[in-house]
């Protein structure tokens, strides 16, 4: 570094990049029962008997294709969440997300296993979520087949 | 693991650690453990057969950044690797450098691990690691409560938040220590009661203070054959072990399917293949990647194979101080200093530090024969690395 002080420049740069991802015909069947019949669809290993959540092409521990759907939920248990301050950026649109807001992992009734479907819960506030809480599905009126089909979930 | 033959470590580099890096650009940052690796070791360029390069691209955004820090990292002519595996980036590169020189393919190969986190956001690149079909619009980078309410829910929530912010201080004291930690707070035990009920949180009890920093800054390892250790006589710290496990991906990242974390699971494995059965008492140092303080807090049981409240007695009474009876993360951790893609090759580093006993101010008193470092990255991968002072025993092939 030279003994004069010098100027530092940085460059500042947005990136913007539409992207388009290919959903699959496993994926793509459960996306397509949440928009068409607001049905949620797990699907079951014929080896272990596990329930997964959303439903994957093969069950990665018993490495079979995974073939056979079962509707589960709408209603179910609050197995884990998140209530988030942190006002992270969206990367589908780079915008930050209004905090805070409630993540949740539920255990939908029907399961078998423990595989719990991530989405949001409509409460922020600490003293009224508790693990083991029984919630439901609430289903958007527009559906395009994404994860907003579910609005979000909320207490019983 | 059987090894066609014995990799030292015996060159390390690393920059100072900072939230801003502005007076240096990237390739600029690299070159400085580089030269500070190669220092270490004795060497120059010309000795160097291969470097292995990584980061998290994410963070960054820039796509193949080995082209640019080809200037700074002296590959230029040389074989390279590129590497990339989120978090546990650090220690794949180390791994790949071990098995490089193990396979008998090169005697001298570099690893490089750096980022550069104040150059792009962390959370929103973290968060692009998730599926793009579900999880993406619900991930916060590698942020949860969720360990800290699985803790309060088995340990009371008092104690439970005494021990995460006492592991926190003590990680914050060793920091204090090492003058290329980037967070050098100087907490002490006083500030605790405040510090857990003040403190800004993130998400549900984790709070900005346990959370890891976002980092600027490089580590650079050399990895030599025997013979060129021998030769050299160099000052070597071995490799002695390394296991790397994967898990179920993104899509059940929460959904808590796992019997087993892939921390247990590692250490399992590494410690039946090395004779390790009391690992507190045959293992004299640790260096955990420690991405918050409640998971450093909740991973020291699945590391050490704990069961019960064993890991928050080992935290309460300061024993894993530097100079307690098992010392963790004598550099200060991750919590301290974070530069993603070198961060868990720091833990090597620090790991192999120790056992040189070069390690300075936060070198741990008593004599460090077998170190242990982990990585932690991807959807809760664990690598371990085991590194020993005495020269291995090739296993028979």
């Amino acid at each position: 570094m030279a003994e004069t002080k010098q100027e530092l420049i940085d460059l500042r740069q947005i990136l913007e990049i539409p992207q388009r991802f290919a959903t699959g015909p496993v994926m793509g069947r459960f996306l397509r029962e949440l928009r068409d019949n607001q049905r949620i669809m797990a699907n079951r290993c014929p080896k272990c008997g596990r329930f997964q959540l959303p439903p994957r092409e093969v069950c990665a521990i018993c490495r079979v294709p995974v073939t056979e759907f079962v509707a589960v939920g709408p209603e179910g248990v609050i197995q884990s969440y998140d209530l988030v301050y942190y006002a992270s950026p969206d990367p589908l649109t780079g915008k930050a997300r209004q905090a805070p807001y409630t993540t949740v992992n539920v255990l939908l009734d029907g399961v078998e296993g423990k595989d719990t479907l991530w989405h949001l819960l409509n409460e922020t506030d600490p003293k009224k979520i508790k693990r083991g809480m029984r919630v439901r599905a609430v289903f958007s009126e527009t559906r395009t087949g994404s994860i907003h089909d579910i609005k979000y979930f909320e207490i019983i | 693991m059987a090894k066609n033959r014995n990799v030292g470590i015996i060159g390390i580099g690393q920059t100072v650690h900072s939230s801003h890096r502005e007076e240096v650009n990237q390739p600029e940052m690299i070159h400085e453990a580089v030269e500070l690796a190669l220092k270490d070791a004795g060497m120059t360029m010309a000795d160097v057969d291969c470097i292995v390069h990584g980061n998290m691209e994410l963070f960054e955004m820039i796509h193949q950044p080995d082209m640019w820090h080809v200037i700074g990292d002296g590959a230029v002519g040389k074989p390279g690797l590129r590497i990339t595996t989120g978090g546990t980036t650090g220690a794949t590169l180390v791994c790949a450098a071990d098995t490089l020189v193990a396979s008998g393919m090169h005697d001298v190969v570099m690893a490089i691990g750096f980022e550069k986190l104040q150059e792009g956001h962390t959370t929103g690149g973290i968060t692009n690691m998730a599926d793009p079909l579900w999880g993406r619009e619900l991930q916060t980078g590698a942020l949860t409560g969720m360990t800290a309410d699985a803790m309060i829910e088995e340990f009371g929530e008092e104690r439970a938040k005494y021990a995460a912010m006492k592991h926190r201080l003590i990680m914050d004291q060793h920091a204090m220590l090492n003058p290329n930690a980037h967070r050098r707070f100087g907490f002490v035990e006083e500030m605790l009661p405040a510090m857990i009920a003040n403190t800004p949180p993130l998400v549900g009890e984790l709070r900005i203070v346990h959370m890891c920093s976002q980092s600027d800054g490089a580590c650079a390892m050399i990895f030599a054959s025997e013979k060129v250790v021998k030769k050299r006589k160099a000052k070597a710290a071995w490799v002695k072990d390394h296991v790397t496990v994967h898990r179920e991906e993104t899509f059940n990242l929460f959904g808590n399917v796992e019997e087993i974390t892939t921390m247990r699971y590692a250490a399992q494995k590494l410690y039946e293949r090395n004779g390790i059965t009391d690992p507190r008492k045959q293992i004299d140092v640790f260096e955990m990647y420690d991405p918050s303080s409640w998971w450093g807090l909740d991973w020291i049981r699945e590391f050490l194979m704990l069961e019960g409240d064993e890991h928050l007695k080992m935290v309460e009474k300061g024993e894993i101080g530097i100079n307690g009876k098992f010392p963790i993360n004598p550099s200060g951790g991750v919590v301290a200093t974070n530069p993603i893609g070198a961060t868990a090759m720091v833990r090597v580093a620090e790991a192999a530090m120790q056992i040189r006993g070069t390690a300075g101010a936060h070198q741990v008193k008593k004599p460090v024969k077998l170190a242990l470092a982990s990585g932690f990255g991807g959807t809760l991968w664990t690598v371990l690395v085991l590194l020993s002072k005495k020269r291995p025993k090739l296993a028979e092939k």
